[in-house]
């Protein structure tokens, strides 16, 4: 490990913030799928809120990468190569394979969220229905929510593929954590927005939780050992303000007050849903907890 | 045939003409500075100048491409028979396996078919990934062009016949350019002649790290002493692993979702829902 390897310069506002919102894109796209293809009809709100949430949520994510470049008008350089023109891919840089997956993800949340508009009735016009109830829905749901785990988590692998010694030292974790707060995050986007449009449905909600439940148990344990295996460079997670939002923001407020939570709080009846004025605290909890995450360990690398 | 430089730190006198070269040929500016309100002084300070007067770059970045390094060693009673001053000029390796022209999501940075990495400053979106992904520390950012730039190896002189501006402006020849298979047996012949004369510790750099550097040096001490990484790994060799432990990741929430969402007993609700 070399101290003396560059730092990109990679803004917190810019780049840890497009993990983040990419995050919950694709984890609320993933749950919403694999809510459908193994969940059935009584998980069908959940399935729906995800693919409502995924579309514009990716859609505000290329201006942030976009503006984080240093020649912001050269950005579809990452797709097609400038000299020749045909589309460019390089296999060793997940950056390059993560803007082709991005805009694969993007194209599928897209599908869904038209097939949503079309499912409820709120897009009208005829032939665009026709059209759009023959497409093979499960299809690029399982496509989409390939897509979403591969954005979700390739944003991690970014960093662990670098020589900066704190990224370097905590390869090969950050992608499956990532991953995982993708999931947690998406989970709770979900929640936020079935509670806003009050379609709160009981029906689907446990199974949601638990799921829940093991993707901030999973978390939990891939945060504890990116730091154990960071060794002697994970310094900037033991003090400053990487450490404070480390381990209060991710941690803390992230997985284990969420986790705790969910075991002591009072709950109707055995078995029953959380009450939901505390389910919508907690779930913003969880945003402010991925957000830090994110935020904590871009800038963890880049700490001189 | 690769070209490249064979660096002899043994007889290099710290004179930085290769500095200098180097920012006249390729016509570098100066390092932008980075100014911060100095409470003690009430006025701006520049915060990035080093303020030495031998090592005045401190680094090597968009507008330094090369660095001389000043590295003193006395013993702790200041005996002058134990004291060594030890200089080292540092540039782009050049490696042949490259960690900035793997990272690379445009193909600006490519190899010519002399061996020299080079970034394609009309291509090049500033993304910024190549930058920690060189395990020297070499690449950098402009902020006048938004672009990386970083050492040539002199592209233009080299494909007109020409040696790199350092090598030619170097007074003692402790820079050498050449065919990197005749520079190495200069080199071993050089690392011989000092082991014969009592340097127990010179070592060649660069023969195996990072598939070989173009750009090698001859050192008198541990390659660390001049700043440079003793182990070396190309950052792209860990992504297979990488990616197949978030795959791991993946499929174990996958698994976590099969479990959750489908829990026994729940078809036979799904058609009561149904009916």
């Amino acid at each position: 490990m070399n101290p003396e390897v560059h730092v990109p310069g990679w803004e917190w506002y810019y780049v840890a913030m497009y993990f983040f919102i990419g995050g919950v894109s694709a984890g609320a796209y993933f749950i919403g799928s694999l809510a459908e293809l193994f969940g059935g009809e009584r998980h069908r709100e959940i399935s729906r809120t995800g693919f409502y949430i995924a579309f514009p949520l990716i859609l505000l994510t290329p201006p942030l990468l976009i503006a984080d470049l240093g020649r912001p008008e050269r950005f579809w350089h990452l797709l097609f190569h400038a000299k020749s023109g045909f589309p460019y891919l390089n296999f060793q840089s997940p950056l390059s394979v993560g803007s082709w997956a991005l805009l694969l993800f993007g194209a599928m949340a897209f599908l869904s969220f038209i097939d949503n508009l079309v499912a409820e009735g709120r897009l009208q016009s005829v032939p665009f229905a026709r059209a759009y109830s023959r497409m093979p829905r499960k299809w690029y749901a399982v496509v989409g929510s390939l897509a979403g785990f591969f954005v979700a988590g390739y944003t991690g692998v970014i960093l662990n593929v670098t020589a900066r010694p704190f990224w370097a030292a905590t390869d090969p974790l950050i992608g499956a954590l990532f991953i995982a707060s993708g999931a947690s995050t998406g989970a709770a986007a979900i929640y936020l927005v079935m509670a806003w449009r009050k379609k709160i449905a009981a029906a689907g909600l446990p199974g949601l939780d638990r799921f829940d439940r093991l993707a901030k148990v999973l978390e939990l344990v891939l945060a504890v050992a990116v730091v154990l295996l960071a060794g002697r460079w994970a310094a900037p997670l033991l003090r400053g303000s990487s450490a404070v939002m480390f381990w209060g923001g991710a941690v803390l407020l992230g997985t284990l007050v969420p986790l705790a939570a969910g075991w002591y709080l009072p709950r109707a009846a055995e078995g029953a849903a959380l009450p939901e004025r505390w389910a919508t605290v907690l779930a913003v909890l969880v945003l402010v907890g991925g957000a830090l995450l994110r935020i904590s360990l871009v800038h963890a690398g880049q700490v001189q | 045939m690769p070209k490249g430089m064979f660096v002899d730190t043994s007889i290099c006198t710290g004179c930085k003409a290769c500095q200098v070269a180097c920012k006249e040929w390729n016509g570098l500016p100066h390092e932008p500075g980075h100014f911060r309100f100095d409470p003690v002084e009430k006025r701006p300070v520049a915060v990035n100048f080093t303020g030495d007067s031998y090592d005045n770059t401190g680094d090597l970045s968009a507008a330094d491409w090369r660095h001389v390094r000043f590295i003193e060693q006395f013993s702790e009673d200041r005996a002058r028979s134990r004291a060594r001053w030890l200089f080292s000029s540092d540039s782009c390796k050049h490696c042949n396996d490259a960690g900035c022209l793997n990272a690379c999501p445009t193909g600006a940075i490519v190899r010519t078919d002399l061996g020299n990495v080079t970034v394609q400053q009309d291509v090049c979106i500033g993304c910024k990934y190549c930058i920690p992904s060189c395990p020297y520390g070499v690449i950098s950012l402009s902020e006048a062009s938004g672009t990386v730039r970083k050492c040539t190896l002199c592209n233009d002189r080299i494909h007109n016949g020409l040696g790199t501006a350092c090598a030619k402006a170097c007074p003692t020849g402790s820079i050498s350019f050449g065919e990197v298979a005749g520079l190495k047996a200069a080199a071993d012949r050089r690392l011989a002649q000092l082991k014969g004369l009592g340097h127990a510790d010179a070592n060649l750099y660069g023969y195996k790290e990072a598939g070989g550097l173009n750009v090698f040096y001859l050192f008198l001490d541990r390659p660390q002493v001049y700043g440079q990484p003793e182990t070396v790994v190309v950052p792209q060799k860990r992504l297979p692993v990488s990616s197949a432990v978030t795959v791991v990741g993946a499929l174990a929430l996958g698994a976590a979702a099969m479990v959750s969402f489908r829990e026994r007993g729940s078809r036979e609700e799904d058609e009561e829902v149904k009916k």
